[in-house]
């Protein structure tokens, strides 16, 4: 291609033209085509003329019904090497419309199978078949046959180590069968881990088979079994001894092993929480680095506040969060905070503040408790840009209650009342077919948008990859420059169509975000909430991952932080801290586990990092151990030092330095549209402020902190108690705008009931 | 046995694979298969054997396509074999009955697409194809590419030719 011929005439009719429209082009071409059609209004005609086609043949051919697949068994026995001496445990075979799945064996001889009979059982097959699969378990057949015989309503469950996992079925819910990738890798490692616990437990190799008891009714259900805190490393093999504890009041243990967390919480006829097969990622907390061996610790902000939502989701329905639900910086950063945002002059004009503070830690008096607080520039709906939008909405069948879609169109309808009449807005819906329910339209057409909202019905699968990329499309088509560009997809989550491997739609996304459109995600509704798909998604997308529960919430984020939701003033934004070892010994990062980045990465703007919005505020929290405290858990060697070998040391301790500052806070960030980074830097020098005396601000991050820390069990949580947090929150309370944190008060008193 | 060699147990990526390509593999190997369910499935079967047998790293992130490719391989072997490349280029009588009925709109919209389908239907197969695995299934050019071995620039102008057919021929038809 001649790429210097600039002048070259380019048809409507030009296969690059179609290629274009497709979002096919790459380099040199992409260039001369984007060139040729920015000149061109007849080429902007064609494309936009191209786009809705291929939206129609989309519609139409994904329409095509499909063909009917539960009759079809997969092979009886593979004829490939595959099985033989690797074990087909774990592998969960398909024969007609059984399924079954065999896992953890051992040569004590542990077996656990689960049958499910799912809605459309036709086929008298699989009575026969069953045997061929007995064989492939290690453990005695009559384990296995026990195990088959407890079927719905009655759950099965088998062994579990510290890891989240469960293998929990349920006849009711065919869409188990097509659980999210996250899922499936975790049962892998609990598959793993199951067999590791079981080698080292062979004594009592009898009664690993549990039932669950359905509870009556939900206020009376039993709190849900937290799974246990993962040890440091590998967590294999640490279940036994951190399982003990919590199985017993959890009661659905045998032998140590705790079952069925609450990521796919096992209770699954309770009508309150509809079945559940809801994921997360499980990080263990952030632990104590030495400031000789690791002087900087380095992650990126993070604005979500999904968590904190979520968390609430599960309070106000009578249960304890899982452990891996509990994301201490989305508690924190929930709520909105008092800091000043920065001062506007024109001649250095930079996108935030930042506020340190220092004091000692409510729940570790020796301790000191720093936190790094940051607003950005705030905008009104006046002085924001023109925002491009397109609502991603999931009208799959599983957003047919009522706290999904029509809390999805009530929002939606909040955030259309708060648009400027120069905005645009489309809709884009997807199920097992896609279509663009709403082309681009003015805000000004607000009759419009909202009739096209109201038209909405759920049913169908959910094949988002196939939606993301239409309405990327569409965004892309609409560009503003300088504009808002955002694509909004609202959500439960659960992509069961298509792509649906959760590394395969990161990537989409991941591709989908070099075209400067942003990404906003919000989940909706519970039972089958894919919290950890819809968090990465966000994260990949620049964009925020919010969770919508009420329309309380969506007031929240919708009406009265719409500038936040919808503007990114700064994306990418890292922030390195480093500590003074002449004045700390040791620290860790409360919070932001998923969010860690490597000390390189922060001068490299080729790593992502997270988004800041317009007015939003940001929270971390370090604790500190400062120089001087002794005989502390957090500072004491892994290892005592030799008596009779004397070590040198590998590298000489740095010159202590008299610097008063503690430390110093390096932000680095990039404008919405630019690819090179700035960095501000913020030093603190600690004036040995008590905690009683630390601003409300302060006082109040803390205690959602260690309400955090409390229902993750952390090991850091020291003498922190639910009545504590209670004190410090009360204490710091301030003129709490919008009641948020009078909410938090309530909720701590309902968590304390609970635990 | 040990637990690293159930970690690397090459089928353990298998079932959700099945569960969430199944249905799209079928109706491509069904199309290939020019109608033929019962052959199709046998096809489909096949590549689900066979990714079974395959280590997970080498099918990671691109799961998809390479179903496709394997089942494209399969779906043209049978064909080879048994002689029926014939049958292939025949267009398949389309008949849609409205899945997802949107009020109001159903109609109209059943009838859009009935319309659509029956003049993809008329397209020549190589065509139909490349259009299927774009606006069906959702694949790229290049992914287009590997799975049946097209060019990238041939699967382009596939898709361009196919695209301005349809986009004339059904405005034609609209009233």
């Amino acid at each position: 291609m001649n790429t210097h011929d600039s002048h070259e005439t380019i048809f409507p009719a030009d296969p690059r033209i179609t290629a274009y429209a497709f979002g096919e082009l790459e380099g040199d071409e992409l260039a001369l085509i984007e060139a040729a059609v920015q000149a061109d209004p007849a080429l902007q005609a064609a494309v936009a003329e191209l786009h809705g086609f291929a939206d129609t043949l989309s519609l139409t051919l994904l329409r095509e019904p499909l063909p009917p697949v539960d009759a079809q068994p997969l092979p009886e026995q593979p004829d490939l090497p595959i099985a033989a001496g690797k074990g087909i445990g774990g592998i969960l075979t398909k024969l007609s419309s059984f399924y079954y799945l065999a896992g953890g064996l051992a040569a004590a001889g542990f077996a656990v199978l689960i049958a499910v009979r799912t809605e459309s059982d036709r086929s008298a097959k699989p009575a026969h078949e069953a045997p061929a699969i007995m064989e492939l378990v290690d453990g005695p057949a009559a384990n296995a046959v026990a195990a088959k015989k407890t079927e719905a309503p009655t759950t099965t469950v088998g062994g579990k180590d510290a890891g989240l996992a469960t293998v929990h079925f349920d006849a009711k819910l065919a869409k188990q069968a097509s659980e999210s990738s996250a899922a499936r890798e975790r049962r892998d490692a609990d598959y793993l881990s199951v067999q590791k616990v079981v080698e080292t437990d062979k004594v009592n190799a009898s009664n690993r088979l549990i039932e669950v008891e359905r509870p009556v009714a939900p206020a009376m259900a039993p709190p849900p079994p937290m799974p246990v805190q993962a040890s440091s490393g590998s967590g294999l093999g640490a279940g036994k001894a951190g399982g003990t504890a919590r199985a017993v009041r959890s009661q659905v243990v045998a032998d140590g092993f705790l079952m069925a967390p609450s990521a796919q919480p096992s209770f699954s006829d309770t009508p309150a929480y509809e079945p559940g097969s809801e994921s997360y990622d499980h990080p263990a907390d952030n632990s104590y680095h030495s400031v000789e061996a690791e002087p900087l610790s380095t992650f990126s902000i993070d604005v979500d506040t999904a968590s904190y939502a979520n968390v609430r989701r599960f309070l106000t329905g009578g249960r304890l969060p899982p452990r891996d639900a509990v994301r201490i910086e989305e508690l924190v950063n929930y709520f909105p905070y008092r800091y000043a945002p920065p001062a506007m002059t024109a001649k250095n004009p930079v996108p935030f503040a930042a506020h340190l503070e220092v004091a000692s830690a409510p729940w570790a008096p020796a301790h000191r408790l720093v936190r790094i607080g940051i607003k950005g520039r705030e905008f009104t709906t006046a002085t924001r840009p023109a925002a491009n939008l397109v609502f991603l909405l999931d009208v799959s069948g599983s957003m047919n209650s009522a706290n999904k879609l029509p809390l999805v169109k009530e929002s939606l309808r909040l955030l259309v009342e708060r648009l400027r009449p120069d905005d645009h807005v489309a809709i884009v819906t997807y199920a097992g077919s896609s279509g663009l329910a709403l082309p681009p339209t003015l805000a000004s057409s607000k009759s419009e948008i909202l009739a096209a909202l109201d038209n909405l019905n759920a049913s169908g699968s959910t094949n988002g990859a196939m939606g993301i990329r239409l309405a990327y499309d569409i965004a892309k088509a609409g560009f503003v420059t300088g504009g808002i560009n955002r694509v909004i997809l609202c959500t439960d989550g659960d992509f069961n169509v298509g792509v649906t491997n959760r590394e395969e739609l990161v990537d989409l996304i991941t591709e989908k975000a070099k075209s400067r459109v942003f990404l906003s995600v919000f989940g909706f509704g519970m039972g089958n909430l894919k919290d950890a798909t819809l968090e990465s998604l966000a994260d990949k997308g620049n964009g925020a991952y919010g969770y919508i529960d009420t329309r309380r919430e969506a007031e929240k984020v919708f009406v009265e932080q719409a500038e936040g939701t919808l503007a990114t003033i700064a994306k990418d934004v890292k922030i390195q801290v480093e500590f003074n070892p002449a004045r700390v010994q040791a620290y860790r990062l409360i919070g932001y586990e998923n969010r860690m980045l490597k000390k390189e990465d922060f001068n490299n703007d080729a790593v992502d990092a997270g988004e800041i919005g317009a007015g939003h505020t940001v929270t971390a929290l370090y604790e500190i151990v400062p120089v001087g405290v002794d005989d502390d858990e957090a500072v004491r060697p892994a290892v005592d030092a030799l008596k009779y070998q004397k070590t040198e040391p590998v590298a000489p301790k740095p010159k202590a330095n008299d610097s008063p500052e503690l430390l110093t806070v390096k932000i680095r960030y990039k404008a919405p549209e630019g690819d090179v980074s700035a960095k501000q830097e913020f030093p603190l020098i600690d004036t040995g402020m008590k905690f009683e005396k630390a601003s409300g601000e302060f006082r109040f991050a803390s205690a959602v902190a260690a309400w955090g820390m409390l229902l993750r069990d952390s090991p850091h949580k020291g003498s922190a108690t639910f009545d504590q947090v209670l004190n410090w929150a009360e204490d710091g309370l301030g003129d709490d705008d919008g009641g948020y944190r009078a909410e938090f008060i309530q909720l701590v008193r309902r968590s304390a009931e609970l635990k | 046995m040990n637990p690293e060699d159930a970690h690397e147990n090459p089928g353990d990526f298998v079932p959700s694979a099945v569960a969430a390509h199944q249905a799209s593999l079928q109706r491509y190997a069904t199309r290939l298969l020019g109608g033929d369910t019962d052959r199709a499935r046998d096809v489909v079967q096949d590549t689900f054997v066979k990714l079974m047998a395959q280590p997970r790293a080498d099918v990671e992130g691109h799961l998809a396509e390479w179903l496709f490719t394997v089942c494209r391989h399969r779906a043209l072997d049978v064909l080879r074999k048994e002689g029926r490349m014939k049958r292939f280029s025949e267009g398949e009588a389309e008949r849609v009955t409205a899945a997802e009925p949107r009020p109001g709109r159903a109609l109209e919209a059943s009838e859009t697409h009935a319309a659509l389908l029956r003049l993809i239907g008329c397209l020549p197969v190589n065509q139909q194809e490349v259009i299927r695995l774009k606006f069906q299934n959702g694949f790229s050019y290049k992914e287009i590419s590997r799975i049946t071995e097209h060019s990238v620039t041939n699967v382009g102008f596939l898709i361009h030719t196919a695209v301005q057919r349809l986009k004339a021929e059904f405005a034609a038809q609209q009233p």
